[in-house]
């Protein structure tokens, strides 16, 4: 090995582009805290300049990779880009309202959303371990302090404190998954996981245990789920919108990359067996335990925990046409889910105080806009058809029959028949109980509107009009190198 | 706009509803009786775009007529694919003409929420239309699930006093069963796909595929659950009295009218064609559950209190005799069961507006708090009892034509009892119909309250003699509907027929050697 490990050229400043804009912009909202906090009002504004700069930066960068083939820019990781900046562009629209209401309208906030933002971009671009590792902890270490946002109130403080201990142990499993992969190829780049023999040796198997483990923990997939509810519960609501989709969607493609390097020829029965196992198990357990839950932000982390089950299936099935699935599936789940805590943020009027999901009685006539997109969100999740969520799943079970895999379809599809119990449950809530006398919705925001306006659109229009994602999600998948369809 | 008339009427007629379901939003929610209006309009506008699909179809012809074909998702063959043959266009007839009738009872009858249940209503009649047209599986799905969004909230925020768990009743039995058919229409296309090279969703690409064995038996099982669910067959029909109690009179009127026939129709359309074999085996068994029904739903009518509920179980019966003339599979048996959907949905239809108009003077529904108010409503007593004739089946009424053309068509099977077993739930429909009329119309007045009892009103009045009109039509000249029956019921015979010699050719080839 002879190439130097710094070694900037105008390519590699081009790639990193995005990032430098998103970091710098969270520089430039902190630096205007501190000495301009007047401006306040338009650090949201300059948050979604900073987006939507890098996303441009994005676009712009020439395609392949950079950092001596440690960094790629290809179609897969423009379209996961995309995905990304969608994410943070409804994080940021439903913080500002929400930041307002609280009272707590600080520059940190859009910063450090920022700079996690940052570090998931690393993670989807990253053909490199490290890279990957610290595109990981840049997005923990700002969400660590994100979910202790009110320092004053003690279930956020709970949140912070929760978040980074069972963060920091699974970050240990990933990183201890490295090593053994890195002891194993005597490489960190993902290439040199394809050398031939690797996927048969013990090290390697253990290693990419860990890791699915590791990154299990950012997906909130049960049995590493156990922090989700919890954080969520605490953490600011435009957070949590951001962080139950945009690091799940980054840590299955990492996943999908890693695999897809080390099984160059089919992933093994056993591992696949493993993989199917860890769906089902996530599916149901979030599912049935999401039944019982009385907290609108406690039943969507058990949601997330039965989606991320869904997702999983991909994993078990493996090739190119289920990481296109995966693909599809995680815009159809941008818009459902950061819809639906989008809602939820508008919906409730104290930030500080626990979310029941009963305070939503007659929402839909007090509040009926952030209701329907809110109903909306939860048949998308549910996966009625004419939505997005429906379009997510039907190529997601299309590729599990393909690939022959029809215990694990149909346990997913009677999953999603017991999800619909608690998804109709909010809508019940919603549209058929009397309103509280005195718990009124607060007024709906114009940033909140455009956000929601934004998913509910976003729902529909991926619903009914599918085939050009399709078509961009299967050429940016063909850009991995997975066997199979 | 002629242009757009001309090409694409089937598009035009089913979303029209859903375009003014759009206008509807675009609304302020208070303006009430402006959307009330609105949605009847849009209605009734769909129901005189419609006429032209009745009189443009071409008689005596098979086949699928005034198709339209649009790529969807090109990459996967699934199309916006939609025509019309006889029994589509007979079901998407009672649609455009139940959907106004409902809604011109609910003008003077829903006061909450005018706007968000003028939009459902129309949304539904969207999905509705849609099913029956649709001739792509996915698209066909689409459909058949949006379908029970709307309905949902109908039952769930303008339904009685039950309403939340009748309407989560209904969405979850109706769910169940649709979502393994999901499953068995994803591996159809991708058999089709593996066999062929190319991906389809159409049903006449599926339908050139054969399943053999366990597997075919898997597949129809999934398609015939859920279609099951919704027909509904015994005992599947658990939601369905919860449901048509619950839900508000304009929702019954649809449920019955419209979404039960759903079920069958689906079965016909897609279960039958795309597996004959399966199908043919499991129809002693079909038959066998319709005579259950017929003779369950009966009785249990006959104990009913409540007159909507007694009206649901009849539904049950009435849907076992259509049950039992699909498994019987005779030619004139078929053509009966598909007639007497459309019977069923306007008797029923007709009773339970009539119910509704008696709910909405008097706040119950017990038939103990009537009796005696014939001579107080004339009117009322009237459309009633001609509606009762014709879901007993009296000669010169549509029923008549219906049931006896399922009950000789049965005869002519193999499975003769049937339609013996079938006839007595015949008489009882009679009896149970009677007493009804009897203990609410007739009978001595005692409860003074019925004494100040109105008629109905005119917009009540023209919704019920329209379903009159309709019930004598039919009654009087029922080859109108039959001669455009008949050639969809041959060609589904033919092609199950000709499937099922393919079938036993190829598995033996030994005998047709010898025949050779």
């Amino acid at each position: 090995m002879t190439e130097t490990f710094v070694s900037f050229t105008r390519a590699d400043l081009a790639a990193i582009a995005p990032e430098i804009a998103l970091v710098a912009t969270g520089c430039l909202i902190l630096l205007l805290e501190a000495f301009a906090p007047r401006l306040r009002r338009w650090f949201a504004t300059v948050a979604l300049a900073g987006v939507a700069a890098s996303l441009w930066f994005l676009v712009q960068a020439p395609g392949g990779t950079t950092f001596g083939g440690r960094y790629e820019t290809s179609s897969l990781t423009v379209l996961m880009g995309l995905f990304l900046g969608a994410t943070a562009v409804v994080a940021i629209l439903v913080a500002k309202p929400y930041l307002e209401r609280t009272g707590e309208e600080r520059g940190e906030f859009y910063a450090l959303l920022l700079w996690g933002h940052t570090g998931v971009m690393l993670m989807t671009r990253g053909l490199d371990l490290l890279i990957v590792f610290i595109g990981l902890e840049t997005l923990s270490l700002a969400f660590y302090v994100l979910a202790g946002f009110f320092r004053r109130v003690s279930a956020s403080s709970e949140a912070g404190l929760k978040y980074f201990l069972t963060g920091a142990f699974g970050s240990a499993f990933t990183l201890y998954g490295i090593a053994l992969l890195f002891g194993a190829s005597a490489g960190t780049r993902f290439e040199d996981l394809s050398r031939p023999g690797l996927a048969d040796s013990t090290a390697v198997t253990f290693g990419l245990l860990l890791l699915l483990v590791g990154f299990g923990f950012k997906m909130s997939l049960a049995p590493f789920h156990a922090w989700a509810p919890d954080v969520y519960q605490g953490m600011p609501t435009p957070a949590v919108a951001y962080l139950s989709v945009a690091p799940k969607g980054a840590s299955v493609l990492v996943l999908f990359r890693v695999f897809g390097a080390v099984f160059e020829h089919g992933m093994p029965d056993r591992f696949r067996t493993g993989v199917a196992a860890l769906a089902i198990f996530s599916m149901t357990l979030g599912n049935v335990v999401a039944l019982a839950q009385r907290d609108a932000k406690r039943l969507l982390a058990y949601s997330g925990i039965a989606q991320m089950g869904y997702v999983t299936i991909a994993l078990a099935v493996f090739g190119r046409d289920a990481l296109a699935a995966v693909l599809v599936y995680f815009f159809a789940y941008l818009v459902s889910n950061a819809g639906a805590f989008a809602a939820v943020s508008a919906l409730y009027p104290d930030e500080t105080k626990p979310h029941p999901v009963g305070l939503l009685a007659g929402a839909g006539r007090t509040a009926p806009f952030p209701s329907a997109v809110l109903a909306l969100c939860l048949f998308s999740l549910a996966g009625i058809p004419a939505t997005a969520g429906f379009i997510g799943k039907f190529f997601l079970f299309k590729a599990a029959l393909e690939q022959g895999l029809y215990a694990l379809a149909v346990i997913g599809v009677l999953n999603s028949l017991v999800s619909i119990g608690y998804y109709l449950k909010v809508v019940y809530i919603l549209y058929m109980r009397e309103p509280i006398e005195g718990e009124a919705p607060p007024p709906l925001a114009p940033a909140d509107r455009l956000a929601l306006a934004l998913c509910g659109a976003g729902i529909l229009i991926l619903g009914i009009f599918p085939a050009s994602l399709w078509a961009i999600a299967r050429q940016a998948a063909a850009t991995l190198p997975l066997t199979g369809p | 706009m002629d242009a757009l008339l001309r090409d694409h009427l089937v598009s035009v007629v089913v979303f029209l509803p859903l375009a003014g379901a759009v206008l509807l939003l675009l609304l302020p929610r208070s303006a009430a009786s402006a959307a009330r209006n609105i949605a009847f309009g849009v209605s009734v506008l769909d129901l005189i775009v419609s006429v032209p699909l009745w009189t443009r179809f071409l008689v005596g012809v098979p086949g699928f007529q005034l198709r339209e074909r649009i790529d969807w998702i090109p990459q996967l063959g699934i199309t916006y694919n939609v025509g019309l043959d006889g029994i589509s266009l007979l079901l998407v007839m009672l649609t455009t003409v139940l959907t106004p009738v409902s809604l011109l009872f609910s003008l003077t009858h829903v006061e909450k929420e005018v706007r968000g249940y003028s939009v459902a209503f129309l949304v539904l009649e969207t999905g509705m239309l849609g099913s029956l047209v649709a001739l792509d599986l996915a698209l066909f799905y689409v459909f058949w699930e949006v379908m029970l969004v709307p309905m949902y909230f109908i039952i769930g925020i303008w339904g009685g006093p039950r309403r939340i768990y009748a309407s989560m009743k209904f969405f979850l039995f109706t769910m169940s069963g649709s979502l393994l058919m999901f499953l068995a229409i994803l591996f159809v296309a991708i058999r089709h796909h593996t066999a062929t090279g190319a991906w389809s969703f159409a049903l006449e690409d599926l339908t050139r595929m054969t399943f053999t064995g366990r597997v075919e038996t898997y597949l129809f099982l999934a398609f015939a659950l859920a279609f099951a669910i919704k027909v509904p067959v015994f005992p599947l029909h658990t939601w369905l009295p919860d449901a048509h109690t619950e839900a508000p009179t304009a929702g019954s009127i649809i449920l019955a009218g419209v979404m039960l026939k759903l079920g069958a129709y689906g079965y016909l359309r897609f279960a039958l064609p795309l597996f004959p074999d399966a199908a043919m085996r499991f129809a002693p068994w079909l038959g066998v559950l319709g005579v259950i029904g017929v003779i369950y739903g009966a009785m249990v009518a006959y104990a009913q209190h409540d007159m909507k509920r007694l009206v649901a179980y009849s539904s049950v019966s009435h849907l076992g005799l259509v049950v039992i003339g699909i498994g019987a599979f005779t030619t004139m048996s078929l053509s009966g069961s598909i007639l007497q959907m459309v019977n069923h949905g306007l008797s029923t239809g007709a009773l339970f507006l009539l119910v509704g108009v008696l709910y909405e003077r008097r706040h119950t529904r017990e038939l103990d708090a009537y009796g005696g108010i014939a001579a107080v409503v004339p009117v009322t007593t009237a459309l009633f009892l001609i509606a009762t004739l014709s879901s007993i089946g009296l000669p010169g009424l549509n029923g008549f034509v219906g049931e006896f053309t399922i009950l000789l068509g049965t005869w002519l099977s193999p499975h003769r009892w049937w339609s013996a077993a079938a006839a007595t739930g015949v008489i009882l429909s009679a009896i149970y119909m009677l007493t009804l009329v009897q203990r609410v119309f007739w009978n001595p007045l005692v409860v003074e309250e019925n004494r100040k009892l109105t008629d109905v009103r005119p917009s009540e009045f023209v919704a019920a003699a329209t379903l009159v009109v309709l019930m004598v039509w039919i009654g009087v000249r029922p080859n109108d509907v039959l001669d455009r029956i008949r050639p969809a019921v041959e060609s589904l015979q033919k092609s199950v027929a000709a499937r099922q010699v393919a079938l036993h050719e190829s598995a033996r080839p030994e005998i047709s050697e010898v025949r050779r």
